[in-house]
């Protein structure tokens, strides 16, 4: 337990330290292997997870408890002194690392973390997920769902403020439904389609109509930050300021407003004294600085110039370098994404034309043989090391360590994946090419920042199968109209901000998923190679798995088929899984950045003080 | 007075041609600012992103478009984000690549010819041999690595100067600067190598023309016969090279402005270019075009005043 807890600790009522006590007692008291059992429908319902189905999560997730999870699921609120134990006021200047700019704060133009990091200060969504990954409610205080799980009805937060004085109603949340589900007004539409209806009931309730049930709506689709379709935007705003002023100064109800910003120079946000939690934010100004180049934003916080990284992350090679400061604090968390590198069905010597077979009778095929001596030679630990500086670990699926509860490392044992070096020579010889002898130079397509990760997985090919592989490094743009047309060998491409199950495995594994080749069958490839049937991967089994766990409600029964999918798409090789990134908080010692606030892939900076 | 028409209409000829070219190489390179910007998002918007942007008409349609908007004054909007404006995105940096380039321009002007003359005329000495050799290092060493460099002894280590960032003029002149000496050294030392180089040689070549020698002969003060018939001769071709950096001082310099994090012309094109962001790449370089062209124009114009033998009729 760390210090500040401990003084929290220590201000509590005698009542309410036998809660807490209770609660730790409480947390165990069940079978991890069974974490809900027991709970009922209530329990599952809002304003979060019922406190026994949080903790049991919790726990089966293998996350440690400590008493900022038990404060935070008890629902005690602190005493006012114990917050202003955590200075009240200051500046915290942030660098945004990695980005010259920050291009919009308007949710249905985001497209990048490093975007919805800051608007998750500004903006507000009918729920926003905590540090366990658990959905809280934000502007909705409470929720009710049908016995069939598709009519939710959500009873809105009374007395909240916009910060152009306008007062929050349900007109706002229909608003930026309508707003959202238009392709020429949203680029997020898609995320709404299974959301048929929306409609205000009174002005403080909304009633949401589902087209089949879905599993990630609370924790994507009426998510605040990441979910970004469903974050509540301001309809007179919009229409006084404009959309360019809107996307770079946009009217919200969170607690910071936004009261400038120059693109690539920098967001000032100050604090809303009309936020609906008096308690928050602890600071009076924030500064958000894009800072592209590692060496100078090292610089800037060593020296002080800036307090907090946020933005497209820490360099690795930066971290070691940090950890040895004494003025810096460094804090590690598992990531949410999943880094792959995917190997195109239809080229040569690596075909296969379908995936329904069975793992066994693809072991038959050479095409699947080469896929499997590449997946097997792949010593993930060693890349780690070199590639990441030790900052990862090992993938087998999408399903990432920061998904807690459905993240289990048994995969790593049990994918065909698994790293054996003599199996991969010998099944590479088998395929007919002994020791690597008459194998095709293959093309590694990857962008300029994946170079240094691209060259050391060349280097482990070379050393362990003899084969050769060349970088074929492209812009983005570039990359990614190549990848839709399935025009490469392999591929280097991975995804971040997943923290839903549906994010790897609807986004990636599903047949139709919309990075699966959408474009592979354009005009002038179908006259050069023939249509064809999927992109980099399809198997009916698998799509009938994520499509049955999406709209599974019960977090057990969803684990299972969670974890079915992500076992089947590792064994058949939808791709060589390389490795899940870990996400690194770096701030300096004179900011305190709270357990409830380590939200993996966000800065928020409402509980956030700095001495 | 015709031949500068003459002048201004070539340069406007060129400008032309340079944007349509860029109009047409964009449209050539491979890279769909689309499929890009919908990476992450949902691919049904795609269509209708294309078509509110105007991207699936014909491409000649599409310049005829941007031609008819340009000669109107209009340089459209950025594909991404909040869709700000081509003329705000540069109206925004011209300011801090304008005060960069001063800065750096000023550097490198007093640092390369007051070396570059100290060289000439002690040729051979010790601080010749200094000067030169450390030209040598400045035109060898990238403007990155000198920024870098800096920022480690004077930010980090002496605590003397910000490390990043950019303050505008009117945050006042003292913050306007100290946010200016580590980018404009980074820039500017590069360039003074090269100036105090031209510099030297240029000098020693006038140094060893008759006229300098009757000066001296006559007993002329060596003072009045170096700053007055020496460097004014030396300056033609200096004067050029200058008149030349001054543009691309002003087109940016984007690795620099990278590594100090400020926002400048430089990084808004090369932003744009890695983005496939059409109408903030042919606004960007049409407006680096009309400087360099117009620069050189104001150039062969300045030849006349250091030397009025030139004559342009």
């Amino acid at each position: 337990m760390n210090e500040q807890l401990k003084k929290i600790f220590a201000r509590l009522s005698r009542q309410e330290k036998a809660q807490v006590d209770e609660e730790i007692r409480r947390a165990y008291d069940y079978d991890p292997r069974d974490p809900l059992f027991g709970l009922s429908k209530e329990e599952l319902g809002g304003p979060k997870l019922s406190r026994r189905g949080f903790l049991r999560l919790l726990a089966a997730s293998g996350g440690s408890l400590s008493l900022s999870h038990v404060l935070g699921a008890a629902g005690i609120v602190l005493p006012q002194a114990a917050r202003v134990a955590a200075q009240a006021g200051g500046h915290l200047i942030c660098g945004w690392a990695g980005t010259a700019e920050i291009t919009t704060l308007d949710p249905a133009q985001i497209n990048q973390v490093l975007q919805f990091q800051v608007s998750s200060n500004v903006l507000s969504g009918l729920t926003h997920i905590n540090a366990d990954l658990v959905a809280e409610g934000d502007l909705a205080t409470d929720w009710t769902v049908s016995d069939d799980g598709l009519v939710w009805t959500f009873t809105l937060r009374e007395g909240v403020t916009w910060h152009n004085g306008d007062p929050f109603t349900a007109a706002d949340v229909l608003y930026t439904y309508n707003r959202s589900r238009d392709p020429q007004q949203s680029i997020h539409s898609g995320n709404l389609v299974n959301v048929v209806d929306l409609t205000a009931l009174d002005d403080m309730t909304v009633q949401l109509t589902l087209g089949k049930p879905q599993a990630s709506l609370l924790v994507k689709t009426l998510e605040r930050s990441s979910g970004r379709a469903m974050t509540i935007v301001n309809q007179n705003a919009i229409e006084s300021m404009g959309l360019q002023d809107y996307g770079l100064k946009p009217v919200g109800t969170g607690p910071f407003r936004v009261t400038e910003h120059q693109l690539g120079q920098g967001v000032v946000l100050e604090r809303f004294d009309d936020y609906y939690d008096p308690a928050r934010p602890v600071l009076d100004k924030i500064t958000i600085i894009p800072i592209p180049e590692n060496e100078p934003l090292a610089a800037a916080i060593e020296t002080g110039d800036i307090h907090l990284i946020g933005g497209n992350g820490v360099a690795a090679e930066l971290v070691d370098r940090f950890l040895a400061n004494p003025d810096m604090v460094v804090d590690e968390i598992p990531g949410n994404g999943f880094q792959s590198m995917f190997v195109n069905p239809w080229r040569e010597p690596m075909v296969v034309e379908d995936f329904n077979l069975s793992v066994d009778e693809l072991k038959q095929q050479n095409g699947f043989k080469v896929r499997l001596a590449l997946a097997k030679a792949f010593d993930r630990e060693r890349f780690i090391q070199r590639g990441l500086f030790g900052r990862g670990v090992p993938a087998f699926g999408t399903i990432n360590p920061a998904m807690g509860y459905y993240f289990d490392t048994a995969i790593n044992e049990s994918s065909e994946q698994r790293f054996d070096l003599e199996a991969a020579r010998a099944l590479l010889a088998e395929a007919g090419y002994p020791e690597g002898e008459g194998f095709p130079t293959l093309k590694l397509l990857t962008t300029p920042g994946g170079r240094r990760q691209g060259e050391v997985i060349v280097d482990m090919y070379r050393n362990n199968l003899n084969i050769s592989i060349e970088l074929d490094v492209k812009d983005f743009t570039v990359l990614i109209e190549d990848a839709n047309r399935m025009e490469y060998d392999l591929l280097r491409l991975g995804s971040g901000g997943d923290f839903d199950p549906d994010d790897g495995l609807v986004d990636w594994m599903l047949s139709g998923s919309r990075f699966n080749g959408p474009n592979r069958n354009d005009a002038d490839l179908v006259a050069a190679r023939g249509e064809l049937p999927f992109g980099f991967f399809a198997a009916d089994r698998v799509d009938e798995l994520i499509n049955q766990q999406a709209v599974t409600a019960d977090p057990e029964a969803r684990k299972a088929l969670v974890q079915e999918a992500n076992q089947l798409t590792s064994d058949k090789l939808a791709s060589i899984f390389l490795f899940h990134g870990t996400e690194i908080l770096v701030h300096r010692a004179e900011v305190t950045f709270p357990a409830e606030s380590r939200i993996v892939g966000l800065r928020d900076l409402d509980r956030v003080s700095i001495s | 007075m015709r031949y500068f028409v003459a002048r201004v209409i070539q340069a406007l000829i060129v400008v032309w041609a340079v944007g349509t070219l860029v109009f047409f190489m964009l449209r050539a390179v491979p890279g769909d600012p689309i499929q890009a910007l919908l990476a992450d998002v949902d691919p049904t918007a795609a269509e209708a992103i294309r078509a509110k942007l105007g991207l699936d008409q014909p491409v000649w349609v599409q310049y005829l478009f941007w031609m008819r908007n340009t000669l109107a004054g209009d340089l459209g909007q950025s594909l991404y984000g909040s869709h700000q404006e081509v003329s705000q995105q540069i109206a925004e940096a011209i300011p801090r690549t304008v005060s960069l380039a001063l800065v750096a321009f000023l550097i490198s002007f007093t640092l390369g010819l007051t070396a570059g003359i100290v060289s000439a005329v002690k040729k051979d000495s010790v601080l010749d041999y200094s000067f030169n050799l450390a030209a040598f290092l400045g035109i060898s060493m990238p403007s990155f690595w000198i920024g870098i460099v800096l920022i480690i002894v004077f930010a980090v280590n002496l605590r003397w100067l910000p490390a990043i960032g950019y303050k505008p003029i009117s945050a006042g002149i003292d913050q306007w600067l100290r946010y200016l000496i580590l980018p404009g050294l980074s820039v500017g030392l590069p360039f003074s190598a090269s100036i105090a180089r031209l510099t030297r040689s240029a000098m020693l070549e006038v140094l060893g023309q008759d006229y300098i020698t009757v000066a001296r002969a006559k007993g002329m003060n060596e003072k009045r016969v170096i700053f007055r018939h020496a460097l004014r001769n030396a300056l033609i071709p200096v004067v050029t090279v200058m008149g030349i950096s001054l543009a691309l001082l002003f087109s940016g310099s984007v690795v620099v402005e990278n590594v100090f994090a400020i926002k400048g012309l430089g990084r808004v094109l090369i932003q744009s270019i890695l983005n496939r962001d059409y109408p903030v790449v042919q606004g960007s370089i049409l407006l680096v075009a009309v400087l360099l062209v117009f620069m050189n124009l104001a150039v062969d114009m300045l030849y006349r005043l250091i030397d009025p033998r030139i004559s342009y009729d």
